[in-house]
């Protein structure tokens, strides 16, 4: 009780003592304590408060920090966190989509051309590194987005914390845009982290020439877009999933159904009655087909690619806008 | 060793007595650690009959004593009896206790006719037994007109009674009610109150525990004081404060002339200090609090001041944890 | 305290087995989850159903598989009628129009699907049958010799033997008999045995009895636990194991009726439009039945792995999904590889083999049947006067694919009890360690 005079304004810094004081301040001359020794009786409430009199960030430096949130968790602690079996399946993950990569440098290394040419840069490989299915996209690229996807969205509900989020100045679809980014960012880094690291290791190991860069890049670069469209596809399905449930892991198994279980079905029908048509629903070779006409790898379908192309783009259409639909009319509560 | 709290004020029961005759409730040198956390450490405690209220901060092992009881957890040190017999793995002794878990969700789409009946068939009653027994213990706890209707549509304080209904389907002889009061409005809090003074009044042992002092005062005057994982104070409320007569108390007087009653109030010599927060309320300090309570009536009366109001801030359980813990915080 | 309890303890568990039965069918009864889940399954077999149908629907093109309604010298007879009638084939100006008194040419049609297989497909080791419709070989004039090229001292028969050493049939046919054989009448029961196989395997014992329990029976006791509503539960005087079996009866009281029922439709539909003289193909019921059975049981064993994943640890289902996958690659193997030793490590494996006793029981002449398809009347051997299409019968790539031997080397019957018996074995030892974890475990 020393500060006697401190001038009460809008720019005070809000202390627990001042305010006392203010309230007390009317009357002041009629509180007084008898000064006689006393032990300390404890002081309970000790707070600071300190304003902040900073300007707001622009949108994009918010949005930037809720990105870095989510995707720092893989690496760091402190943010978002991820699992620890969902960081260690994607190191798994993204050390087993490096077979190829190894074993470029190891043929490289021995000298094989007949055994470099089976795994080397090629069409075929290009294709297969991003859209083969086994393993690749019935063990591990499903399962990883699956995983990532899982609570990203449904947890915030179920947790109450998208509530910590919307009670600051951020716009519902930059929070789920941010989201989406992050999640398809690690994707990416997995899928088209590796898919580099192949191309460049040809080049390095084989010391290949610019020709042959120059013949090989518009290819290099057809298959990145198609790792984007598988990337973005499973994502698109997957965020869709986690904002319709509260569970963390119905969507992951809602996801895996999806992508596994119409594959199934269209080689059941293909198995029993020769008809490839079915494989429309099935997102996976949708995809895949797309990136066969686009790579020009050997194409495995008997419909017209378009066809795929059109049930690509219908499955991101209907994911997004299941997506946005549910996050406008997002509840803030705990669910 | 152990020490007995029992309302019966009998000698303390320290021996192990074999299984009919076995306190409802005993732990000895019971602890639980998570790691190299410890959430309860050597507690000692044995019950049997009346309402016992666990009091302590959160985190101060309240909801970890009530779960090793349950067998939820797994005592690391010590045993835990429950009718004598350890409940861990081992579900016989439940048949005679009813639970209300502090975790507030419960099975939003059931009605809390089915969920308590549900719950009694799992005692071994028939569909017929369960659903009279349902009936009545919903009645119990006032929610007979509403049990129709599904628990997610609840309020708070419904909700809760909706628990309580459910752990006394059985007519347990143990109810335990982790934080019956949370969250709940007056209305409802009386009417839960009113609740578990009955069950008292029955002849059953109830544990409830809260972090409000007031609360549990106005249930029971049994206390076990809990603080961080340690058993801090065990026994009769008033008795318990007694013992802090040594250690500074504030009261808070509300009177028409503060300054007047402070004059006369500074004679005795168990005062050493005063405040006023305004004209008409005197605050003093005292380190003798029952030597002062037992003249300030006559200064009262004497001088003829006109008091309205004698408060206690110092009685909350923040202050006596604090005393207890060591005096000055 | 009184009261009127249990007179035995059987009847106590009763009561509280239904009672926590009852409650886990209500709770999964009023989740929309459920439902979508059960909904998605229906559909995506009603898919599968679509194609089939519209496949019974729609003729299979027919094929001249001996080539003979071809007039290859352009004389207005076709080949098939001039052969029968011993004028020269590649001779225009020899041909039965020159006859006494002259025959009309026979329109070309009546030579396609002339000579159906007329064959006994019981599994004998080595049996005579056929029978040349057409006459082009029974009336034809050609010696007694070349009418018994098999030299099996029969004339105008078709001998089959088994072949022990590569496990297959051997067709040894005369010349001219049962070469033209109908493509749509092979070609549908081909094709609805595939069906039946492939639905039952793929799509019910993989497709909805892996993604079914993993939506529905991982979060059985998890959930409760996460939630924290399964205080509740553990505070009554009931085991922990117990709790565990109960609620997997309830989890079965929905999805064991649900199989049922899929498999009745699928059975009534298919038995009505496939193929064959009768009204309903009654002797299917018998596969539907094996699929059935391998259905509960996929789905009781499963329910099991997943509840038991889903105790164990909080994140059971990233245990589970590569369970998943791996039961993916072991249901491939299965159709492909059914003796592989990597599939007595699976479910998918141990069921599938009873759908492919209770086939064969049914349908003993599969073997013969799915040979018959490949030679497709002669045209695929080597050594067949016509080679005009070297094709299989449509529907045998199909029936093919989706069939696949016993891998236990044991007859249909064994086969069938031992699988069930280990999936039985599994369900109990998967419940018994989850009971184990679940008793051991210390709920927050």
């Amino acid at each position: 009780m020393s500060e006697e005079d401190v001038p009460i304004e809008a720019s005070t810094p809000v202390t627990g003592q001042s305010r006392m004081d203010a309230a007390w301040g009317s009357e002041s001359d009629s509180v007084a304590s008898v000064a006689r020794p006393s032990t300390q009786t404890g002081q309970v409430f000790e707070q600071v408060y300190k304003p902040w009199n900073g300007t707001l960030n622009p949108r994009w430096m918010r949005n930037w920090a809720i990105f870095r949130h989510h995707l720092l968790g893989i690496f760091r602690k402190g943010h978002r966190p991820w699992g620890v079996p969902t960081k260690l399946f994607l190191i798994f993950v993204f050390i087993a989509s490096m077979t190829d990569v190894a074993l470029t440098l190891l043929f490289a290394i021995l000298g094989e051309p007949g055994l470099y040419e089976l795994w080397g840069v090629g069409r075929n490989n290009l294709y297969a590194h991003v859209l083969g299915f086994f393993p690749r996209n019935m063990l591990f690229y499903p399962l990883v987005a699956a995983l990532l996807v899982g609570g990203v969205i449904s947890e915030d509900r179920s947790n109450g914390t998208s509530a910590l989020y919307f009670s600051r100045p951020i716009n519902r679809f930059d929070y789920v845009g941010m989201k989406y980014l992050a999640v398809a960012s690690i994707q990416a880094l997995i899928i088209l982290g590796t898919l580099m690291l192949y191309y460049f290791a040809d080049i390095l190991s084989m010391g290949r020439g610019w020709s042959w860069i120059i013949d090989t890049f518009p290819m290099f670069l057809t298959t990145m877009f198609c790792g984007v469209l598988l990337i973005v596809t499973y994502t698109s399905i997957g965020l869709a999933l986690s904002s319709v449930s509260r569970g963390k892991f119905f969507p992951g198994i809602a996801l895996l159904a999806i992508i596994l279980g119409t594959k199934t079905l269209a080689a059941i029908v293909e198995g029993l009655f020769d008809k490839s048509i079915l494989y429309l629903i099935s997102p996976y070779d949708s995809i895949a087909h797309v990136g066969q006409a686009l790579i020009g790898a050997n194409m495995m379908y008997e419909h017209p690619w378009v066809w795929s192309l059109v049930s690509v783009l219908a499955f991101n259409a209907i994911s997004l806008y299941v997506l946005s639909v549910r996050v406008s009319s997002m509840e803030v509560t705990r669910e | 060793m152990i020490p007995d709290v029992s309302q019966t004020g009998e000698a303390v029961e320290q021996q192990w007595v074999p299984q009919p005759k076995a306190p409802v409730v005993m732990l000895n040198n019971v602890g639980k650690t998570y790691g190299r956390y410890q959430a309860l450490g050597g507690v000692s405690l044995a019950l049997s009959g009346g309402v016992t209220g666990i009091l302590g901060l959160n985190g101060a092992g309240k909801s970890t004593l009530f779960k090793l009881l349950m067998g939820k957890l797994r005592a690391t040190q010590g045993e835990v009896r429950l009718f004598g017999t350890n409940p861990w793995k081992n579900p016989a002794p439940y048949a005679r206790v009813g639970y209300v878990p502090e975790n507030e969700s419960l099975h939003d789409w059931m009605t809390a006719f089915d969920f308590v009946t549900t719950f009694a068939r799992l005692h071994g009653l028939t569909r017929d037994e369960a659903k009279r027994e349902a009936e009545r213990v919903l009645e119990f706890v006032g929610l007979t007109d509403v049990m129709h209707k599904k628990i997610g549509r609840y309020s708070k304080g419904m909700r809760q009674r909706a628990k309580i209904a459910h752990a006394l389907v059985n007519d347990p002889e143990l109810i335990i009610l982790d934080e019956p009061l949370q969250g709940c409005d007056p209305l409802a809090r009386t009417t839960i109150m009113n609740v578990i003074r009955e069950l008292g009044r029955m002849g059953r042992t109830v544990l409830l525990s809260s972090h409000i002092l007031s609360e549990i005062e106005r249930i029971t005057e049994q206390i076990v004081i809990l603080h961080q994982g340690r058993l801090l104070a065990i026994g009769n409320l008033h008795a318990i404060r007694e013992q802090l007569d040594n250690i500074p108390h504030t009261i808070e007087l509300e009177c028409s002339d503060a300054k007047a009653l402070a004059r006369d109030v500074l004679s005795l010599d168990s005062v050493h200090g005063l405040q006023f927060p305004s004209t008409t309320k005197l605050r003093i300090f005292t380190h003798h609090l029952g030597e002062f309570h037992k003249h300030l009536p006559k200064i009262v009366v004497e001088n003829n001041h006109d008091v309205m109001n004698i408060n206690n801030p110092d009685d909350d359980l923040q202050t006596i944890l604090g005393y207890l813990t060591g005096g000055a915080r | 305290m009184a009261k009127g309890r249990g007179e035995t303890i059987w009847t106590a568990l009763d009561r509280k087995a239904t009672a926590i039965a009852e409650f886990t069918m209500r709770q999964y009864r009023t989740r929309i989850s459920t439902w979508v889940v059960l909904g998605v399954g229906f559909l995506s077999i009603s898919v599968v159903l679509l194609f089939y149908i519209d496949a019974m629907n729609t003729e299979i093109e027919a094929i001249d598989n001996d080539g003979d309604s071809f007039d290859s010298d352009g004389d207005g007879y076709v080949d098939g009628q001039e052969f029968k009638l011993g004028t020269d084939v590649y001779d225009e100006f020899s041909h039965p129009g020159l006859f006494n008194p002259p025959i009309q040419p026979e329109p070309a049609s009546m030579y396609i699907n002339e000579d159906d297989y007329d064959w006994d497909y019981s599994d004998a080791r080595s049996v005579s049958t056929g029978y040349d419709d057409d006459g082009d070989c029974r009336e034809s004039q050609l010696l007694e010799s070349q009418k018994d090229t098999n030299n099996d001292g029969i004339p105008c028969n078709i001998r089959i033997v088994f072949n022990s050493l590569t496990g297959e049939y051997q067709i040894f046919a005369d010349y001219g008999v049962d070469e033209d054989p109908d493509e749509d009448r092979y070609g549908k029961e081909a094709q609805h045995r595939a069906f039946v196989l492939a639905i039952g395997k793929l799509g019910f014992v993989f497709l909805l009895s892996i993604f079914i329990p993993l939506f529905l029976a991982t979060g059985l006791i998890r959930d409760e636990m996460t939630s924290g509503t399964m205080h509740y539960m553990t505070a009554k005087p009931i085991a922990r194991g117990e709790i565990f079996l109960y609620r997997m009866l309830g989890y079965l009281g929905i999805v064991w009726p649900y199989m049922l029922v899929m498999c009745v439709l699928m059975a009534l539909i298919s038995g009505l439009l496939g193929p064959g003289d009768q009204f309903f193909r009654f002797a299917d019921l018998g596969v539907w039945f094996s699929v059935l059975i391998a259905a509960l049981l996929a789905t009781l064993v499963y329910g099991m792995l997943f509840s038991f994943l889903g105790v164990l640890w909080k994140y059971g289902i990233i245990l589970a999904l590569p369970i998943a996958a791996w039961e993916l690659g072991m249901a491939l193997l299965s159709m492909s590889v059914p003796e592989s030793t990597f599939l007595r490590m699976s479910i998918v494996g141990w069921s599938m083999s009873i759908i492919d006793s209770g086939a064969l029981l049914v349908w003993p002449d599969m073997d013969m049947f799915t040979q018959a398809g490949s030679w497709a009347g002669g045209s695929n051997e080597g050594d067949s006067f016509f080679s005009f299409e070297s094709e299989a019968l449509p529907g045998h790539g199909a029936l093919e694919w989706a069939q696949s031997d016993l891998g236990l080397g044991m007859g249909p019957y064994p086969t069938i009890i031992v699988s069930m018996m280990v999936l039985l074995a599994q369900a109990a030892f998967f419940w018994f360690i989850g009971q184990l974890v679940f008793k051991s475990k210390e709920i927050e």
